[in-house]
């Protein structure tokens, strides 16, 4: 797996000897982007914190991954967290940053240790003067958002907060601030260092129904029957969820996994996670599964989002309970669009997703649930 | 305040007393100068702080779709009635708490919980029955 390459902070080393300008060069060359979703590509990210005038700037490595159905970073943490403290370093250096923090999910909390030593001997070898924290999370999902995740590390509850200001203007306690997930640090020394890099090879979470879930590497466009091959489905399947906020739609053998295939499908890729649905499952139970989740996460900071999705909530529960007809349906879906888009952050606005495309691409699981 | 990690503190002080007292939260606001109201906003904004005294095992179940599509709601029915107890309650020996948390990150040995922070995966009404008899065995130890 290319995520698995040890650089043994040769990375660090090259960046310091050809300095930060000629990085941002290579990195923007390589065309090496966030792998939170969005895709923002790392250079740009970086440049903008830079040309933003400041005595002081941050660095935060977003450990905080909760999207149900990923487990890709805990991979990185548990087999190659070297690496990825070494693109903190090289961020540290490029960014003129002294003061960074790791924001290490609560439900990984048991990683902490181990990681906390290797953070010692990763800056005692590179004889940087800088420091790493990590900042314990405890269970909140919404502090994986940018502006939640500052306001967390600052000491107040983790809600998210309007834009502007960015981050990389004006982040934690006011200052310039980077915010960059654990795979997409790790691959900053790899791809500084090795030509060989492959700037479309993403980590892939599959869970669900099928003999052999795990973390997988593929390339961008990989074929769904590629996938299959591998991760060996326990029985006949009927769809697959792109984590939560991705939306449901069904497994096409011939198809491939690229950002156009799913969002022809009003889906969306996210952090490619996949969990397999099998045809013995209603999708109305896996919705209201990722209801609940949406409605315990909500940071209840605005409206439509903390009345909304326990909204969407009880009419899913009453679907299921067999009380609902076809005008019930509809007010689903206009509730849930509606959520979409009034609400705050991408919490909100995408937590109606997984109804839109389960209603879209599996109307038959509803309808049967529907009063006779 | 100082520049201490707020909820580093927090969690430090729940390792050693198992929760957040009200009188926890009033020593950490004099010592750090935050007031009780910011720390009690604090502490019920994360489910993984406790403001009331829990069983001296924490459990908490996966919720997640992948835990659901490998029989979680078996494992979750059991447990309730094995310990007696509704997902959120305490067992009146003081022994567990039992909870329902969003995804914990063990999607591909699913179901999974954690007891006290500690993963357990592949779960099954067998293995259940064998983790409680173990955890009983070592509060009583």
């Amino acid at each position: 797996m290319q995520i698995l390459r040890e650089t043994n902070l040769e990375g660090l080393k090259l960046a310091q000897k050809i300095g930060k300008e000629k990085v941002l060069k290579i990195l923007e060359k390589k065309g090496l982007v966030g792998r939170g979703g969005a895709g923002f590509p790392i250079a740009k990210k970086w440049k903008l914190a830079l040309d933003t005038k400041a005595n002081e700037r941050y660095l935060i490595c977003n450990a905080d991954e909760g999207e149900p159905g990923t487990f890709k970073d805990k991979f990185i943490l548990k087999n190659n967290s070297e690496t990825m403290i070494e693109g903190m370093l090289i961020a540290c250096y490029v960014l003129e940053v002294k003061k960074a923090f790791i924001y290490l999910r609560g439900e990984y909390d048991y990683l902490r240790e181990e990681l906390e030593e290797k953070i010692k001997e990763v800056i005692g070898k590179s004889g940087m003067n800088v420091s790493i924290d990590i900042v314990r999370g405890a269970g909140a999902y919404i502090c994986g958002e940018e502006t939640a995740i500052m306001q967390s590390i600052m000491g107040y509850r983790g809600q998210a907060m309007y834009k502007p200001p960015y981050p990389t203007v004006s982040g934690l306690w006011g200052k310039p601030t980077v915010l960059n997930n654990v795979e997409t640090l790790t691959n900053v020394p790899q791809a500084l260092l090795y030509d060989d890099w492959n700037p479309n090879y993403r980590l892939f979470s599959i869970s669900g129904d099928v003999n052999h879930p795990g973390v997988y590497e593929w390339e961008l466009g990989v074929k769904m029957s590629t996938i299959l091959d591998s991760v060996k489905p326990k029985e006949k399947l009927k769809a697959m969820s792109f984590g939560c906020f991705g939306g449901i739609m069904p497994v096409d053998i011939k198809a491939k996994i690229s950002q156009d295939s799913i969002c022809k499908e009003n889906c969306q890729h996210g952090a490619y996670s996949i969990i397999f649905i099998g045809e013995k499952h209603n999708i109305v139970d896996i919705n209201l599964s990722i209801a609940k989740f949406y409605t315990f996460e909500s940071c209840g900071k605005c409206t439509p989002c903390r009345e909304g999705t326990v909204r969407l909530l009880n009419i899913l529960k009453k679907i299921r309970d067999g009380g609902c007809n076809d005008e019930d349906l509809e007010m689903l879906k206009e509730l849930a669009q509606h959520i979409q888009d009034t609400s705050l952050c991408g919490l909100g606005q995408s937590c109606g997703n997984h109804i839109l495309t389960g209603l879209k691409n599996f109307k038959e699981d509803y309808t049967r649930c529907l009063k006779k | 305040m100082d520049d201490k990690i707020l909820l580093n503190i927090l969690h430090e002080v729940q390792d050693k007393n198992g929760y957040l007292s009200e009188k926890n939260l009033k020593e950490i606001s004099v010592k750090h100068q935050i007031p009780i109201s910011r720390l009690y906003g604090v502490a019920t904004f994360h489910t993984m702080f406790k403001i009331k005294k829990q069983g001296k095992y924490i459990i908490e179940l996966c919720g997640s779709p992948s835990c659901l599509l490998n029989n979680a709601r078996e494992i979750e029915n059991f447990l309730e009635k094995e310990l007696g107890i509704e997902i959120g309650d305490t067992t009146k020996d003081k022994m567990f708490s039992v909870y329902k948390t969003s995804c914990i990150g063990c999607c591909d040995e699913a179901p999974a919980m954690l007891v006290n922070g500690c993963p357990y995966t592949k779960l099954s009404v067998k293995r259940i029955k064998e983790i409680l008899k173990e955890l009983r065995k070592n509060a009583n130890s």
